[in-house]
């Protein structure tokens, strides 16, 4: 079992939450200064004060947010690179600076946050990188922005004196290197993402939509900017401005995940306005519902079987995501749900304790559900086999005992035709008298055989055998009705012993006339009905033999009524269904 | 039964005791015991390879034990009409006995097996072998005892009655005079009134008539 953890130790969130604190403040004090000190630079064409200033600020902010809104590890790592991208941001336009020691710094910084940005955007939101794959674009992101970059400042000419400036290049070829470095690298995030997204589920992308949706819109104006040229040109200027206004959505887009998990809050409050009273299959909506999930399954506990069943006591394979719900420190159930819910855990944890009382209640419906199904089940089996046993013991028999009478009785016959028995007539006599008792005792040994189970039922099946029993009865007894269909044979032995029954009641204690047998099928559901025209009401103590009949119809589901008015006969009806529920 | 070549007999029943005992009953009674088998397919290569004039069949026989001889014979009749066969049972049914007689109430033969140790068993067994019918008295009342038929012999007298039982069984109007000790005039009136209440047309072959019989008793089910 994979239950969801809370996360790593407060000892390292408070660290986390310190430094990521300290550093936001740093951040800020360096934005204000490389603003106040680059403002006198600033090309007309460059992005304003004013930008560089809210986008850096809202970064700084969401990561401060995120750390104190969401104090789990996830919460914390992104917080973290979140302030890292918005020191960065600020970094970058220290270059803007006309003092040349202060340009030339600027210059080994012009990409700082494109490292911490991919970082960011393959981390999130679980704040760690997940494959290898992931790593290694992340990595060769940082290689290139601390060490290709500064590296590249060795040979590139700026308008302000670049005092690093050893080996000067053509400012074509290094634009041209960093367009093909920045499209390769656009090309891979996209990818990375896109695939993130097809694989993802519906809680997951919940998660996903506002980084997912700025981060590929960002990468794909850096793809198509590098693509199309990064020299002055119009589209080089909407893409850049698209790509920065991509950059000020991204920390916004951050605290719209941050709201989207306040949303499953409100879920949460309206799942404990409506949870009580709901009945096993509302409970499940409202909690798929509240979770964002529309595939969660609520397995109650068993604690005597330590299995999970579900609300009509069937029991469940934990074989995804599976959270606890405890009650008093009792487990009463757990949520099976998909695993991207445990990013939302705090919905997670809301949900569950909001619906423990619930579940409660509920398992230990579902639990008397399940033991009724049980019964049900093991009545079932158990007329099944008495059944099976009768036709064992008719076969039985019938292949033995009656078998070797007509066989002794033919033996029998032989010796009495010997011609030394034929003179003596004493002994003819006593071999008369034993031929007569051996008639006797295979036609009691015949009717007691039918009677525990007749043959024909299980030869031609239930119309003929209730023509057979009609045939038997020595008043007169019809059969109507239509034809069935192949019936299941549980259903057609006992609708012949409530017939065999019925008929035996109607001629024993109603003193009945006629009687009239009617079998068909209504509805999915054989139907019986034995009236007759006796005395009428029957006392429904009459005898064990309703009693039993209303047992074994209830062991397939079926139902039993007798109605006998005094003086207007007796009807027994039986109605069977032919499907097990 | 005594005749010097009498009719050539294959016995078909799983229980071996039972058989021996049997071919030795008619053995005595003089048919010529041809085969004894003991399941249903030996039952058919015995018959195609023996062709004898009559077949006693069990009605349950392996693999099943249900109603493999009862399908065999149904063969044997279809197949070899020219082979009497009787088939015996350890309980009766009407239902066997319409679908054991077909059409073709000639040569065939459906008795409780207990039968066989009774004194007309070995009559049954002659008439069957030479073409004619003999049914257990007791399929014959359960088919005229049921109360739509009761509505409709009510109209003969018991003597009636007894003799449309009898007729029923397979029994020659001689034969029926005999049981009944009767002459085989009366017997014949008494038959001719029979079919003239219960609108049967009157038919002189024996076959027929048995077979009009069962058709009625059938048809009123």
């Amino acid at each position: 079992m994979n239950l969801a953890d809370g996360g790593s130790g407060p000892r390292v969130r408070v660290g986390t939450a310190r430094l990521t604190d300290g550093l936001a403040v740093f951040g800020v004090c360096l934005g204000v200064l490389v603003l106040l000190a680059t403002e006198s630079g600033r090309h007309p064409t460059s992005t304003g004060a004013g930008f560089s200033g809210a986008v850096g600020g809202a970064y700084l902010v969401a990561g401060v947010l995120a750390v104190h809104r969401r104090p789990s590890a996830p919460g914390n790592r992104i917080g973290l690179l979140l302030v890292l991208v918005g020191i960065g941001w600020f970094a970058e336009d220290v270059q803007i600076s006309v003092d040349p020691a202060v340009h030339t710094v600027g210059l080994l910084l012009r990409s700082a946050s494109a490292g911490f940005l991919v970082h960011l955007l393959l981390a999130y939101p679980d704040g760690v990188l997940r494959g290898r794959s992931d790593r290694l674009l992340t990595a060769v992101c940082y290689a290139v922005v601390f060490a290709g970059i500064p590296l590249s400042t060795l040979g590139f000419t700026t308008l302000t004196p670049n005092l690093l400036l050893v080996w000067p290049l053509p400012y074509d070829t290094i634009a041209r290197a960093e367009d093909a470095v920045q499209l390769v690298l656009g090309a891979a995030v996209v990818a990375v993402l896109a695939r993130r997204w097809i694989a993802a589920t519906r809680p997951a992308r919940r998660v996903l939509v506002p980084l997912s949706a700025v981060g590929l819109l960002g990468a794909t104006t850096s793809v198509l900017d590098a693509v199309l040229g990064t020299g002055p040109s119009w589209h080089h200027q909407v893409l850049i401005t698209v790509a920065h206004a991509a950059t000020l959505a991204l920390p916004l887009a951050f605290l719209g995940g941050v709201w989207r998990v306040r949303l499953g809050r409100t879920s949460v409050s309206d799942l404990l306005m409506r949870i009580n009273g709901s009945d096993p299959r509302q409970l499940r909506e409202l909690l798929a519902r509240a979770l964002g999930d529309p595939s969660v399954q609520i397995g109650y506990h068993r604690p005597e079987r330590g299995d999970y069943i579900d609300a009509d006591g069937r029991p469940l394979a934990l074989d995804r995501a599976v959270t606890p719900v405890h009650r008093d420190g009792q487990r009463v159930a757990v949520l099976i749900h998909d695993p991207a819910l445990r990013e939302d855990h705090h919905v997670l944890a809301a949900v569950t304790s909001a619906a423990a009382l619930e579940l409660d209640n509920q398992r230990l419906a579902a639990e008397v559900r399940a033991q009724l199904a049980e019964v049900k089940a093991s009545r079932a089996r158990i007329v099944a086999a008495g059944d099976e046993q009768r036709m064992r013991v008719e076969r039985d028999l019938h292949d033995g005992a009656q078998q070797l009478l007509v066989t002794a009785a033919l033996t029998l016959r032989l010796a009495r035709g010997q011609p030394a028995v034929r003179t003596d007539p004493e002994l003819t006599e006593l071999l008369r008298r034993t031929a007569d008792g051996l008639e006797e005792a295979l036609t009691e040994l015949r009717v007691l055989a039918s009677g525990i189970h007749p043959s024909v039922l299980t030869d031609l099946g239930l119309r003929p055998a209730l023509r057979a029993l009609a045939a038997r009865s020595p008043r007169p007894v019809e059969l109507t009705g239509s034809d069935l269909p192949r019936l299941p044979d549980l259903v057609a032995v006992t609708a012949y012993y409530v017939a065999a029954e019925a008929v035996t009641n109607a001629l024993k204690h109603a003193a009945a006339e006629h009687i009239r047998i009617e079998v068909g099928t209504v509805d999915g559901a054989l139907r019986v009905a034995v009236a007759d025209d006796g005395v009428g009401g029957a006392d429904p103590a009459l005898g064990t033999g309703l009693t039993g009949l209303s047992d074994r119809v209830s062991a397939v589901d079926g139902e039993l009524t007798v109605t006998a008015a005094p003086g207007a006969g007796t009807t027994v009806t039986a109605l069977l269904p032919l499907e097990s529920s | 039964m005594n005749a010097p070549a009498g009719p050539g007999v294959v016995i078909a029943d799983d229980a071996r005791l039972f058989r021996t005992a049997l071919a030795e009953l008619l053995a005595k009674a003089g048919c010529r015991i041809l085969a004894e088998v003991g399941d249903p397919d030996a039952l058919l290569a015995a018959v195609e390879a023996t062709g004898p004039d009559l077949a006693v069949v069990d009605i349950r026989m392996p693999p099943e034990h249900r109603l493999e001889g009862l399908h065999a014979a149904v063969r044997i009749r279809r197949t070899r009409p020219s082979v009497g066969v009787l088939l015996l049972s350890q309980y009766l049914e009407a239902a066997h006995l319409t679908e054991l007689v077909g059409h073709a109430a000639r040569g065939v033969g459906y008795l409780l097996k207990d039968r066989v140790s009774g004194g007309d068993f070995l009559d049954a067994v002659r008439r069957v072998a030479a073409g004619d019918c003999a049914f257990d008295p007791d399929v014959v009342s359960a088919m005229m005892g049921g109360p739509r038929r009761r509505d409709l012999l009510d109209g003969l007298t018991g003597r009636e009655l007894e003799v449309l039982a009898l007729m029923a069984q397979g029994r020659s109007n001689q034969a029926i005079a005999d049981a009944l000790h009767l002459t085989g005039k009366t017997v014949e009136s008494h038959v001719r009134s029979i079919f003239q209440r219960l609108d049967i047309p009157t038919e002189a072959d024996h076959h027929r008539r048995v077979l009009a019989v069962l058709a009625y008793l059938r048809s009123s089910r």
